[in-house]
């Protein structure tokens, strides 16, 4: 009895190490576990198409075989590339120009601007940049000049007494006006 | 389950070819039950089987399983499609179009645990 397990067990070492076997085995095996995914797919499948689960997916299919289509039209040389020119082309097979020519109103000055020369005018219009800013301090000293050459009585120069102490001189005042008072003045 | 489906082939699909030699197939049936039994309690079954799934749908093999049952329902009719329909249906087209580095891969790893089971 132990003799034929002993010979039972060298027969299994000895197929075991041929590698025929391995290879078969390891086959069989290797089907046995695609056969069980396969079988897992299908119920699934089977499952989502009795539920009707996938009717969203044949939308979904739809608009995969649109941007396909879309990436085959970008992909064909025949197609005009950025180097052709300054116009650009999309997946959906549009023109673009480099420079937005769409034109509004500056919501900050009123005036008619082009969309892709918006930034820039924006800078200046806003006084964000350097020479806006410069631009801005020149002209509020212009009108300070202005206004001290012209009235030499303004508020602005506060020295100017001579042409007061005139005027009061030269016209009647409160005070000589009270001399009169014996009866010719009447309060008002 | 899945032993059962060894045994009794319970499910219709295309039979797998049989070895030639009678005598040798009937060790061979010992032998592979008993190495089936120490993939299932060693936990390696499973974890193959992960390790092939995780494989099959890296490749898009699972979305073209998907896409065949899907093309299948729209023509047989959402409702008299059967289980069995779509694994005779899934049977012989996937086990053609299991990419061969995945196959090799699973074989290997197969391979290498007979042999350590081995000894």
């Amino acid at each position: 009895m132990l003799s034929f397990w002993h010979n039972f067990v060298d027969t299994i070492f000895v197929l075991i190490a041929s590698k025929g076997l391995s290879l078969q085995l390891s086959s069989h095996f290797f089907g046995d576990l695609l056969d069980s995914i396969i079988v897992d797919v299908a119920s699934e499948c089977h499952r989502i198409a009795r539920l009707g689960l996938d009717r969203n997916l044949e939308e979904e299919e739809e608009e995969m075989r649109l941007s396909a289509q879309a990436r085959l039209r970008v992909a064909d040389p025949s197609n005009s590339s950025e180097a052709n020119g300054k116009y650009i082309v999309d997946i959906f097979g549009q023109n673009h120009p480099s420079v937005a020519s769409e034109i509004f109103e500056c919501m900050n000055c009123g005036r008619s601007v082009m969309a892709g020369k918006f930034a820039p005018h924006l800078e200046k219009c806003m006084g964000k940049g350097r020479k806006a800013r410069l631009k801005v301090t020149r002209s509020s000293t212009a009108a300070q000049n202005r206004n001290s050459r012209g009235s030499p009585a303004s508020a602005y120069s506060p020295y100017s007494n001579s042409t007061s102490s005139n005027r009061l001189s030269n016209g009647t005042s409160s005070v000589a006006g009270e001399e009169y008072s014996n009866g010719a003045f009447e309060d008002p | 389950m899945y032993d059962d489906i060894y045994r009794r082939g319970s499910i219709n699909r295309p039979p797998t070819p049989d070895a030639e030699d009678d005598q040798i197939q009937e060790k061979q049936l010992t032998f592979q039950e008993i190495i089936d039994i120490k993939l299932i309690e060693s936990g390696e079954k499973e974890r193959l089987k992960e390790l092939l799934r995780e494989r099959l749908i890296e490749c898009g093999w699972r979305d073209e399983m998907k896409a065949l049952c899907r093309a299948f329902a729209q023509k047989k009719g959402r409702d008299n499609v059967t289980l069995d329909d779509l694994v005779q249906l899934l049977t012989p087209k996937g086990r053609a179009s299991v990419p061969d580095s995945v196959k090799a891969e699973l074989l290997q790893r197969i391979r290498s645990f007979l042999a350590s089971a081995a000894i």
